[in-house]
């Protein structure tokens, strides 16, 4: 419990004291509940599946770590790795930074047609993954594609499609990304930049303090609640990559895109291999806990704006 | 207030009675990817000829969300009654789900009934099951035959013959691309179109070597095998495939293309006829399938001949234990695979039949008539061209994708196939 919880807590009147008791905690059974059901028992489930190994002849047997060992010893595992770090480390930032300038553009320098770039630059995030897919397809496809089109006024002829060869799938994946997730970090510095106090950025200004300098100094420093919590959904974001990927490239050509989504489903669902597939899963929920852990520790709850005014309350 | 009580009263008297002409209803749940259109047309037929009994059809796309609520609602024991399935893998991973179907099919049609099933349809309904396990646990529904498809209008505005060798394709591919067509339409970044191309080279070397590889009887490495991987890769070297295969998809992009006219070729098979059957607006080409013709792969360099008809159950069905409870689910499946539901589904041209002595009837031009013919006299000759294990055709499909990409040297590849078969037999 928090300083500033437990202050209210001493403060708060005594009738509403007296309620409390060990009977009270029935009031928190509905949520426990829920969380066993749908959140506590399929991880216990598959963590459980992850130590059986299904044989030819469709029984289990118990093989304690071995899936384990066997995931972390198939070179596909350390690609799917690679990928997702490259995934993370490119997209987060690349956002952040491309989301950020256009939300100071567009909050700083619009006035009438605010409305109209917000909604455009946040369009893609609203649009269906299925039809984002069909068009980058179709615009990474050489000679009849998009992009093609284009690059042929400057002579130049695109020899092969960037999700077709295996050293530049991933990328043209991440590019896809950037472009549909931009518009939600724009929106989130939108409304951190909304909600910046005018008393200094007019202080900042009478000071002398003007563009870059404004944004660099004063703006970017007051918005970094809203950057931690972009980074904090940018990992997850992260771990939670299948649907672009699935679509487009289905983790080929020969895994070269693959990331923990699709390995995990081709693993269990079109492989049939059960233990395998949990066993992955498994991996990918004690990383996204140290992640987690990591994020909190560093940054502890302070994610807001109104988390800042409390603490230094 | 006494317009509402009547309201109300009708309204319960109408639920009421609804309820009841429900319960009246036998029931059938079935589950599949199969085109909603033509199931829609099936069951009623079905549901025509058999009084009283209520289909009810759920329809996924395959891949996710097929694979997905099968094996979530196989893990909570609520399949539905009938399931579509392919032969081999997919068949194999709910046989503890599904029951054996030899007694009711030999009840319904005759104990000689598995020789009215084409001969490679009948082994891939096996294929897969345990060693001595002799039970059917999926009914074929529909056949294919896989094939090369070209524009015949095209090729006539071109002046381009049917290719009977490789340099005829090499050059009719050439003259596709100089007039501004894709050449040969291959959807590389999908392992099933892969697939089937290597098993049409495969076959011009050695037919059926593939099978054996499968189960463990031949390597992968055969000298046959590697060439036909070294020809897999010629067709991306040569320009008979279009530039950029590797990240195409067959289904929408290429099929759309191809039905358009503006693809001289595409590897597909026998349910292209289908498109014929969609809603219009049809494209000229489509529209009786007026614009296109098929033949199959002329021998690519080292091989004798030309590829020969491959192909096998395009979709079947299972009766789950669930559905083994409910007679009536037989009964529909029964007629969905092999009575006057199967009729509408190749009425629409959906696929060839899998059992013998059906044929599409109504609407179908003489055009349509004479590629179905010529499709149905090859397909008791085709060779197999599925898998029995889901991991030996993952490992092919990114041999394949290798090879295709230049990351891997066609021998090399097939050895990551052979491990992969190896790994999966417990060898």
């Amino acid at each position: 419990m928090s300083a500033i919880s437990g202050r209210a807590f001493e403060q708060a009147p005594k009738h509403y004291r007296r309620f409390a008791g060990p009977w009270t905690y029935l009031f928190l059974l509905p949520a426990v509940a829920l969380f066993v059901v749908f959140i506590a028992y399929p991880i216990v489930w598959v963590l459980s599946e992850s130590f059986f190994s299904e044989g030819n002849d469709r029984t289990s047997t118990f093989v304690g770590l071995d899936t384990y060992l066997s995931v972390l010893a198939d070179p596909v595992f350390w690609i799917v790795v690679r990928n997702m770090l490259l995934w993370g480390l490119i997209t987060v930032p690349v956002q952040m930074i491309i989301g950020g300038t256009i939300a100071y553009f567009i909050e700083r320098h619009t006035d009438a047609w605010r409305g109209f770039f917000r909604t455009m630059f946040f369009l893609p995030v609203v649009t269906s993954v299925s039809v984002i897919s069909l068009v980058w397809v179709q615009i990474y496809a050489p000679y009849y594609g998009i992009a093609q089109q284009y690059l042929s006024y400057f002579g130049i002829e695109m020899a092969s499609s960037p999700i077709g060869d295996p050293s530049t799938a991933i990328f043209a994946l991440i590019v896809v990304n950037i472009w549909q997730w931009t518009g939600f970090s724009m929106l989130m510095y939108v409304a951190g930049i909304a909600n910046l106090p005018t008393e200094v950025l007019d202080a900042a200004r009478v000071d002398g303090a003007r563009g870059l300098r404004l944004a660099w100094s004063v703006i970017i420093p007051m918005l970094s609640p809203v950057t931690k919590s972009l980074l904090l959904l940018g990992v997850i974001g992260t771990l939670q990559t299948f649907p672009i990927v699935q679509l487009m490239t289905t983790g080929g050509p020969n895994h070269a895109s693959e990331v923990f989504g699709t390995y995990v489903f081709r693993t269990s669902f079109v492989l049939g291999d059960t233990g395998r597939g949990a066993t992955i899963s498994v991996i990918v929920l004690l990383l996204a806990l140290i992640l987690s852990v990591v994020q909190i520790v560093y940054f502890g709850a302070n994610l807001s704006p109104s988390s800042r005014k409390e603490e230094s309350a | 207030m006494k317009k509402v009580l009547v309201l109300g009263a009708t309204l319960l008297s109408a639920s009421i009675l609804s309820s009841a002409a429900l319960a009246a209803d036998k029931q059938v749940t079935v589950w599949s990817w199969f085109i909603q259109s033509t199931m829609q047309k099936s069951i009623d037929a079905f549901e025509k000829a058999h009084p009283g009994v209520k289909v009810t059809y759920t329809y996924y796309n395959y891949s996710p969300e097929y694979i997905t609520a099968l094996k979530a609602a196989a893990a909570s024991d609520s399949l539905p009654d009938v399931i579509g399935l392919q032969p081999g893998s997919l068949t194999q991973q709910y046989r503890e789900h599904l029951a054996p179907v030899n007694d009711l099919a030999a009840k319904e049609w005759g104990a000689d009934w598995a020789g009215k099933v084409f001969p490679v349809n009948r082994k891939q309904m096996l294929m897969g099951n345990p060693s001595g396990d002799t039970n059917f646990y999926i009914i074929p529904q529909e056949s294919q035959v896989l094939c090369i498809w070209y524009n015949r209008k095209t090729f006539e505005k071109l002046g381009i013959a049917v290719p009977k060798t490789y340099d005829d394709l090499k050059a009719a591919a050439k003259k596709l691309s100089d007039g501004g067509f894709l050449p040969l339409f291959q959807g590389a970044a999908d392992g099933w179109q892969n697939e089937n191309v290597f098993l049409m080279l495969a076959n011009q070397f050695a037919p059926g070597l593939t099978d054996k590889a499968q189960a463990g009887e031949a390597p992968w490495t055969s000298p046959e095998l590697v060439s036909a991987m070294k020809a897999w890769k010629g067709l991306f070297d040569d320009g008979i495939f279009q530039k950029g295969a590797l990240g195409a998809h067959a289904y929408p992009t290429g099929a759309q293309l191809f039905a358009q006219g503006k693809v001289g070729m595409m590897a597909l098979g026998s349910w292209w006829m289908q498109e014929s059957k969609f809603p219009p607006p049809l494209s000229q080409y489509v529209t009786n399938m007026d614009g296109f013709d098929f033949f199959y792969l002329p021998p690519v360099p080292g091989a004798k001949t030309a590829s020969p008809p491959v192909g096998g159950v395009d979709i079947g069905y299972g009766l789950t234990k669930n559905g083994a409870k409910n007679p009536e689910a037989w009964t529909f499946l029964a007629s969905l695979t092999n009575g006057e539901a199967l009729q509408q589904a190749l009425n629409d041209l959906n696929d060839l039949p899998a059992f013998a002595g059906h044929e599409p009837k109504g609407d179908v031009s003489d055009h349509v008539k004479d590629l179905y013919k010529r499709f149905m006299d090859d397909l008791p000759k085709a060779e197999n061209q599925r898998f029995a294990i889901p991991a030996i055709s993952e490992a092919l499909d990114n041999a394949l994708a290798a090879v295709a990409a230049g990351s891997s040297e066609p021998e090399a590849a097939l050895k990551t196939v052979q491990a992969a078969t190896d790994k999966a037999l417990g060898k």
